[in-house]
């Protein structure tokens, strides 16, 4: 009799059983399903053993009561980072590298919406120890701390935040300050060697793509990365543009910012040949008219966005660059480097490196306007 | 809006994550006389909330993105303790990995970076250097890049750091330690002679810049100081030499390179010519080149006359002695972290008509940093016999074999003749002997007499005599010296590095009756 009557009245028990039973098949099955990713990863070099290890990668923190253990002698087999159409599908590291003087946050809500998994993904920053730069500092702090402790699938592999004592005379970002022309040799020496110290300290055995990412950028789409390597191009530049308010028209509209994608001109190899050895074209000044053919120039918005021109010189605002150009050793000349200075210096040198560059001139992303 | 429906307290239904679970069906004591549009009005929206249920599941496992986030609440610490111990962001400050001079008081992070290739041979000398050295070891942090590597060097490598790292002293275990592997496809091969034939070497310094710079590139990291550049097959070399080049606190600095040879070569010779100083000529022969055409020091094809710092050396000088250069060598670099960071590189490229380490040195001085040589601080390079140099050192065997075979021959000849002849000619010497004796007697008898009237002026005569006999040898000795040169070229071809030296020496230590060098005084550290 008592079987029935259970079966009748179930105890309430049972309930709580099935109910606890319930929340922890729950919990199973869903962070089940995070831990399996992450060991998952861990077979392909996804985490370091030890503090000491590229920091393109995350790493286990050694526990404080453990003996310390001495740092694995690690293999990374370069031969497998690959660069390929399908970075995503092939699961290739991509390096976002970007100098920061000031913080916005539309770059950053912009950054974290980029579809390119996040797990691929490693962050790169170099801040200059400035009253501004200290700013920047906090703000991005915030953020990343924000980012990396959100759900864990829109964290980034790993973060890294350079500072550095700044050898720039220039002590005010100001746009109307930074764009004198003779300011502009030493300004972009000093933006070369913060990029190249960025650049070599972050790049790490296993990273496949080197994203430069202007802090400045604070509008792109949030495929960019899927979008510039689907060109297989060694280097590769979407249009940078900026928005503004027309007074002429009362509306918003955009127009043309960055000015360091182009196609050389014989105006300025002719200019170049005269110059002393230690001096440099400049794009974009009155005083020194190169006649070359300007990527920004180039936008037609009725034209394909998937055309794709071949360029002498390009700017850093917005860049994807296979890693493996940078391995070579194409960097950023801090000196004259055939009267080229900096990303257009770049370019150059990895032109000597036997690697081309390309632009997309109907690919926008939008430059902050100040 | 149904919990409204009991007003009797009780929640209805079971929500996730709920306490509320203990009421899924009415209370023990409801009465059972309920209306049946209550019942069926549950019944519904049980089924509902189940289906709701199994929906969201279903969503949140397909789509992982909508999940809500719960934070980091204790239960996630259950479930993934393992994920709290990961680290993701780092923080760095440059300015505190600019290089001082007591690196090691500071506890200053060195990388050491050694491109391979086919060297398993030579890894036992270097595990030898790298177990010496002073520098505190847990600082120095190794990476090697093994490429297109035929022989045993990847597998012997690794096991030769894994028996470094297990070091039960703490003190004796390095660094980060990481082996890079890509293969570049490189044709050329390593062995000496066609590593150092002169058409090869544009291209194969080309390459063997882009390994360096792949290494780099990749072992760098925002926590060294300094870079410390390291051929494998180095075979003598103070323990202290990271400290010793890292005092001088430059931005780039090299040692002397030099390397023991056999007696018959010379006993020792300098090794790495990629060190100097630019000269007049060198521009000069520069600005008439094509954009790719790179320089190569220490061959007759490119005649540039610049002072190089392994020709300087003198093995008493001050081993402290600085000397600015251009262009360095690779055999042994240090040079401090920032110069790399900066990007100054080995140019895979011509960079001002330079390559790899020729151009490295000139990019860092246009980078304006300070590159130093140290004209009598010498490492010694291991001697790898050339085929030429196997082919001489074979033929010397022969003839010394054929000199002592002849000498045998020689010998029994002279025996057997003895043996036939003996009784007769030791008559004829006694007899001999005694004819002499008389001779001699008369001769000084007389001479004694005549010696004393003669003595003045002969002694004049013998004078005149010795120095025109000297004069004659001197005249002798440079016709030697001049035809030498002459007669070399039809084996400075395949053998170019020897001979130079032969020449160079030839002047400097004929004339000095060569006081034995003693054996390698640095090399005894």
């Amino acid at each position: 009799m008592p079987t029935a009557r259970s079966l009748r009245r179930p105890n309430p028990i049972t309930f709580v059983l099935a109910g606890i039973l319930l929340i922890g098949f729950f919990i199973f099955f869903f962070s089940g399903n995070d831990a399996a990713s992450v060991s998952a990863g861990q077979g392909s070099g996804r985490t370091a053993a030890s503090v000491l290890s590229p920091p393109s990668l995350p790493f286990r923190k050694s526990k404080s009561n453990e003996p310390q253990k001495p740092p694995p002698v690690v293999h990374y087999y370069m031969n497998n980072a690959t660069q390929t159409r399908d970075p995503a599908g092939n699961q290739e590291k991509v390096l976002i590298l970007t100098p920061l003087a000031r913080f916005y946050q539309e770059y950053w809500d912009n950054l974290i919406k980029i579809t390119y998994p996040h797990d691929l993904i490693s962050l790169g920053y170099i801040i200059p120890k400035t009253k501004e730069g200290n700013a920047a500092y906090a703000a991005l702090q915030s953020q990343v701390t924000k980012t990396q402790s959100g759900p864990k699938n829109k964290r980034f592999a790993s973060v890294t935040i350079l500072r550095q004592d700044t050898e720039n005379p220039l002590q005010t970002q100001l746009e109307s300050e930074r764009h004198k022309m003779e300011n502009q040799k030493a300004r972009r020496a000093a933006m070369a060697k913060a990029r190249n110290s960025l650049l070599f300290t972050t790049l790490g055995p296993t990273t496949s793509w080197v994203m430069w990412l202007d802090a400045d950028i604070v509008e792109f789409p949030a495929t960019i990365i899927q979008d510039l390597a689907d060109y297989d191009a060694p280097i590769i530049a979407p249009n940078c543009f900026q928005r503004y308010y027309d007074e002429k028209k009362k509306a918003m509209d955009i127009r043309p910012y960055d000015y360091n994608n182009w196609i050389d001109s014989p105006t300025a190899k002719e200019l170049a040949a005269k110059m002393g050895k230690d001096d440099i074209l400049l794009e974009g000044y009155a005083e020194m008219p190169t006649y070359r053919s300007l990527m920004a120039m180039m936008y037609d918005q009725s034209a394909d966005r998937a055309t794709k021109v071949k360029l002498d010189g390009v700017g850093g605002a917005a860049l994807l660059v296979k890693a493996d150009v940078h391995r070579d050793g194409a960097m950023f000349p801090p000196f004259s480097f055939y009267h080229l200075i900096e990303t257009e210096g770049f370019a150059k040198m990895a032109h000597r490196l036997n690697w081309d560059s390309y632009g997309l001139p109907n690919y926008l992303v939008y430059h902050y306007n100040e | 809006m149904h919990r409204h429906a009991y007003s009797n307290g009780q929640v209805a239904y079971p929500s996730v994550g709920g306490s509320g679970t203990f009421s899924i069906q009415p209370h023990k004591f409801q009465p059972r006389s309920q209306p049946g549009s209550l019942r069926r009005r549950r019944t519904l929206i049980q089924r509902i909330l189940l289906v709701g249920g199994l929906f969201f599941t279903a969503l949140f496992f397909f789509y992982p993105d909508l999940r809500p986030n719960l934070g980091s609440g204790p239960l996630s610490y259950l479930s993934s303790s393992d994920d709290a111990q990961l680290e993701t962001v780092r923080y760095y400050d440059l300015s505190n990995v600019q290089g001082t001079a007591r690196g090691w008081e500071r506890e200053e992070r060195i990388l050491l970076c050694a491109p391979l290739r086919d060297a398993s041979p030579h890894l036992d000398m270097f595990f030898g250097h790298l177990r010496n050295l002073t520098y505190p070891h847990n600082l120095i942090d190794l990476a090697f890049l093994v490429g297109d590597s035929k022989d045993n060097t990847l597998s012997k490598l690794h096991d030769k750091l894994e028996e470094l790292q297990a070091n039960p002293d703490p003190k004796q275990q390095f660094g980060e330690v990481s082996i890079m592997e890509k293969d570049f496809g490189q044709k050329v091969n390593q062995d000496v002679e066609s590593r150092h034939g002169f058409a090869a070497q544009a291209g194969r310094r080309k390459s063997m810049a882009q390994a360096r710079n792949w290494l780099l590139s990749a072992a760098l990291r925002p926590t060294h100081s300094w870079v410390y550049w390291r051929d494998v097959d180095v075979e003598t070399a103070p323990f202290t030499i990271l400290e010793d080049l890292m005092r001088h606190n430059k931005d780039v600095i090299v040692p002397n390179v030099w390397r023991p040879l056999p007696d018959w070569l010379g006993g020792e010779q300098p090794y790495d010519l990629n060190s100097w100083q630019e000269s007049e000529t060198a521009l000069a022969l520069a600005d008439t080149l094509d954009e790719d055409a790179v320089i190569v020091e220490g061959y007759a094809e490119y005649a540039t006359w610049r002072p190089h710092l392994a020709y300087l050396r003198d093995p008493y000088g001050d081993p402290d002695m600085e000397m600015e250069i251009d262009g360095v060598g690779g055999v042994s670099i240090l040079a401090k972290a920032k110069v790399f960071r900066q990007g100054a590189h080995f140019p895979a490229f011509s960079f001002e008509k330079h390559a790899e380490t020729e151009g490295f040195g000139k990019m860092a001085k246009r980078m304006k940093f300070s590159v130093v040589g140290l004209p009598h601080y010498t490492i010694w390079h291991l001697y790898e016999p050339s085929v030429d140099d196997i082919r001489h050192m074979e033929e010397m065997e022969k003839e010394r074999k054929a000199k002592e075979a002849e000498e045998a021959a020689k010998k029994e000849r002279l025996d057997k003749i003895k043996d036939q002849f003996d009784s007769k000619s030791s008559d004829w010497e006694k007899e001999k002997a005694e004819v002499q004796n008389l001779v001699q007697k008369a001769k000084s008898e007389e001479k004694e007499k005549e010696a004393e009237a003669k003595e003045g002026a002969k002694k004049e005569e013998v004078k005149k005599e010795e120095a025109k006999k000297e004069e004659a040898k001197k005249e002798e000795a440079k016709k030697e010296e001049a035809k030498k040169p002459g007669e070399q070229p039809k084996q400075a071809r395949n053998f170019q590095e020897p001979d130079e030296i032969h020449e160079v020496r030839g002047y400097d230590e004929k004339k000095k009756a060569e006081p034995k060098q003693p054996e390698n005084p640095d090399a005894v550290l």
